[in-house]
C-alpha cells in the first residue's frame, strides 16, 4: 500500500490521507496509525477522527503544526506494514417484525424480493464497522448485499427512533440515537447504543464486525426489559480482521 | 440561582464544547460566537471553561433568586433590568429578585450573558453544552432554574468594559485556509470562490451556515471523510455549506476551504441576506 499524505485542516488540524478506498486493508492502516498517533504524541494531540481511508488529527492549541507534520511524516516512513487484527464480531439482535419494519414492504417490491428473503440477505453478511460518525454512535457499516441496495425516502421522517435498522441506498446501520432520517427502516434493534453513563459511551468502534440475528417481538420485548436493567449479555465471537 | 420567566427563540448553555468524543459522531458544539462568549466571562473575571447562556434573536426573560454580577455580549440586544436598560460589554451588578428582559438585537445573531462563575448546567462528556440526546436539555424553557457555578473570584471587576471589535460585525471578510480539496477545483472556480460577494441564506443554524452565490460551480461528492466545525463544503448542486460548532463529524462533500476559528465567530453574527467574501489566509 502506498505510503499516506499529510497536510494540514485548516491551523489545530491535520489530515492523513490514504488513496481514497472502502476496504478492510485501508482500514487497517488508518486505525493502526490512530493508535500510534494517540499513543506517541499524546501532549499535542487532542483527538482523532477516522473514517474511510483517512484520518483528521485535532492539535492541542500549544502545538506546532508545521513542526509536527514534519515529525509526523518522519515516523510514517518507518512504521511496520500492518497487520489485520483480531477484532470482535457483535450479534446484534433485529426484530424485523411489520410492527418496526415500516418500509420492508418497499425494499421487497423495490428489489422484487420476497420479505423473508430481504431478512434472510439482511441477516446472512458479517458487516464491518468502518467509522463512527453522522449521529453519536452511529457505524458506517461495509457489506450490504447488491440485491438490497433501495434509494433514500423522497420525504425523510422527522423522527426515526433510536434502534431503527434502515438501509439507504448502499449502506445500511443502525440509529443509535433518535434522528430526523431518510433511510428505510426495515426493523427495530433493542440494545442501547450510545449511553453517557457507559465508558466508552458508544457499544460499537471501528473495526469491529456485527451480524444481525432475527428475532420475535416476543425476544424483542425480553431483551428490551434486560437492557433497561443492565443485565443483558451482548453475545460476540473473534474473527481475523 | 435563576428561573427562566421566557425562553426566548432558542436559549441554550454553552461553554468551549465537547472535544474527546468526535471519533464516536458526538458534535464538538460550545459557543457560535467563542470570543464573544470568552469576552462576557473576561468581564466577571471567570474562568474560561465558564458556561454562559446563549440566545438568538429573540432573548429570554430571567428572573434572579440571588445576587451575583453579569455582563452580556456579543449581538447587539437591547437588555433590561427591571425595565431599566443596561450597556453591553459591561459588568452590572444584580439584585436578588431582578428581572432580566433580553429583546432583539441591532445587529448580529448570538448574544452570551455570563454570570459570576458560570452556569451550573449538567456536566456531560466533559462539558455543559446543550446537545440533543447528549444533555437531556436541548434548549431552556420556561420555568427552567439554573445554579451558578462556585464563583472562580470574589473581586468584581465593577467597572470593567470592553470595547466591541466593529470588525467583528461590519467586515465582510471570513479568513480561510485552503480545504483538502481545494486543489482538485479548476483554477476558474478557486478564484471566482475568492472573488465573489456571498449572500448568507436563511435556513442557517447552530449545524451549519448556507452562503449562496457558488450555484455554477460543482464539486465531485468524496468517499465520507473527517470534518470539524468551519469546513466549507460544496456540493455537486453548487450548494455551499459552511459547518459550524453543531456539525457531524464526518462528511461526504468536497471541503473546499476552512475557516479559521476567529471566522466562525465572525460569521456566526451575519445575518441572513448579509454578504460575505472568502479570503485566503496566505499558506506559511
Amino acid at each position: 500500500m502506498k505510503q499516506p499524505t499529510i497536510k494540514p485542516f485548516g491551523k489545530q488540524a491535520v489530515l492523513i490521507e490514504w488513496n481514497p478506498s472502502v476496504d478492510n486493508k485501508t482500514l487497517t492502516a488508518v486505525l493502526q496509525v490512530k493508535q500510534l498517533v494517540l499513543k506517541t504524541y499524546t501532549k499535542e494531540v487532542l483527538e482523532t477522527v477516522p473514517a474511510y481511508s483517512s484520518l483528521a488529527v485535532f492539535l492541542k492549541k500549544e502545538a506546532k503544526q508545521d513542526d509536527f507534520i514534519d515529525r509526523l511524516s518522519q515516523k510514517l516512513e518507518k512504521i511496520p506494514k500492518a497487520e489485520p487484527a483480531i477484532s470482535r464480531v457483535l450479534h446484534i439482535p433485529v426484530c424485523y417484525d411489520p410492527k418496526f419494519a415500516l418500509d420492508i414492504e418497499d425494499v421487497a417490491k423495490t428489489n422484487n424480493l420476497t420479505i423473508p428473503k430481504v431478512i434472510e440477505l439482511h441477516t446472512k453478511p458479517t458487516y464491518k464497522v468502518y467509522f463512527l460518525g453522522f449521529l453519536p454512535g452511529f457505524p458506517y457499516l461495509g457489506g450490504l448485499d447488491k440485491r438490497l441496495q433501495t434509494p433514500r425516502k423522497k420525504t425523510p421522517r422527522e423522527v426515526i427512533e433510536a434502534g431503527s435498522v434502515a438501509i439507504g441506498g448502499a449502506q445500511t446501520g443502525v440509529y443509535t440515537t433518535s434522528s430526523p432520517g431518510g433511510w428505510n427502516i426495515i426493523g427495530k434493534s433493542p440494545l442501547n447504543y450510545f449511553s453517557i453513563a457507559k465508558n466508552p459511551p458508544a457499544l460499537l468502534k471501528a473495526g469491529d464486525f456485527i451480524k444481525f440475528i432475527p428475532i420475535s417481538k416476543d425476544e424483542y420485548r425480553k431483551i428490551e426489559v434486560e437492557v433497561n436493567v443492565d443485565i443483558y449479555k451482548l453475545r460476540e465471537e473473534e474473527k481475523n480482521g | 440561582m435563576v428561573e427562566v420567566l421566557k425562553s426566548g427563540l432558542f436559549t441554550t448553555i454553552q461553554d468551549k464544547g465537547r472535544t474527546g468524543y468526535r471519533s464516536l459522531g458526538v458534535p464538538v458544539s460550545g459557543a457560535m460566537d467563542a470570543i464573544s462568549a470568552a469576552m462576557a466571562n473576561k468581564l466577571l473575571d471567570n474562568s474560561t471553561q465558564a458556561s454562559v447562556m446563549e440566545f438568538t434573536m429573540m432573548g429570554p426573560r430571567l428572573q434572579f433568586k440571588a445576587p451575583t454580577s453579569i455582563a452580556i455580549c456579543g449581538a447587539g440586544f437591547h437588555a433590561r433590568i427591571n425595565d431599566v436598560p443596561i450597556e453591553l460589554d459591561k459588568a452590572t451588578e444584580i439584585s436578588e429578585n431582578d428581572v432580566l428582559k433580553i429583546d432583539h438585537p441591532d445587529y448580529g445573531n448570538y448574544g452570551y450573558l455570563a454570570v459570576l462563575g458560570g452556569f451550573e448546567a449538567e456536566m456531560v462528556l466533559g462539558s455543559r453544552s446543550f446537545y440533543n440526546n447528549i444533555t437531556k436539555k436541548k434548549r431552556l424553557e420556561k420555568g427552567d432554574i439554573l445554579k451558578f457555578s462556585t464563583a472562580s473570584s470574589e473581586k468584581i471587576i465593577r467597572h470593567a468594559s470592553f470595547s466591541i471589535d466593529e470588525h467583528h460585525f461590519n467586515d465582510e471578510a471570513i479568513a480561510v485556509y485552503s480545504g483538502p480539496e481545494f486543489d482538485l477545483l479548476p483554477k476558474k472556480f478557486q478564484k471566482k470562490i475568492m472573488n465573489t460577494s456571498l449572500k448568507v441564506a436563511s435556513q442557517s443554524n447552530r449545524m451549519a451556515y448556507v452562503v449562496e452565490g457558488l450555484e455554477d460551480l460543482s464539486a465531485k461528492e468524496i468517499i465520507t471523510a473527517p470534518v470539524q466545525p468551519g469546513t466549507v463544503q460544496l456540493t455537486p448542486s453548487g450548494k455551499c455549506v459552511v459547518l459550524m460548532r453543531d456539525a457531524q463529524t464526518t462528511g461526504g462533500y468536497a471541503r473546499i476551504l476552512q475557516l479559521s476559528e476567529q471566522a466562525i465567530c465572525k460569521l456566526a453574527q451575519k445575518r441572513a441576506g448579509e454578504s460575505v467574501r472568502f479570503k485566503l489566509i496566505e499558506s506559511l
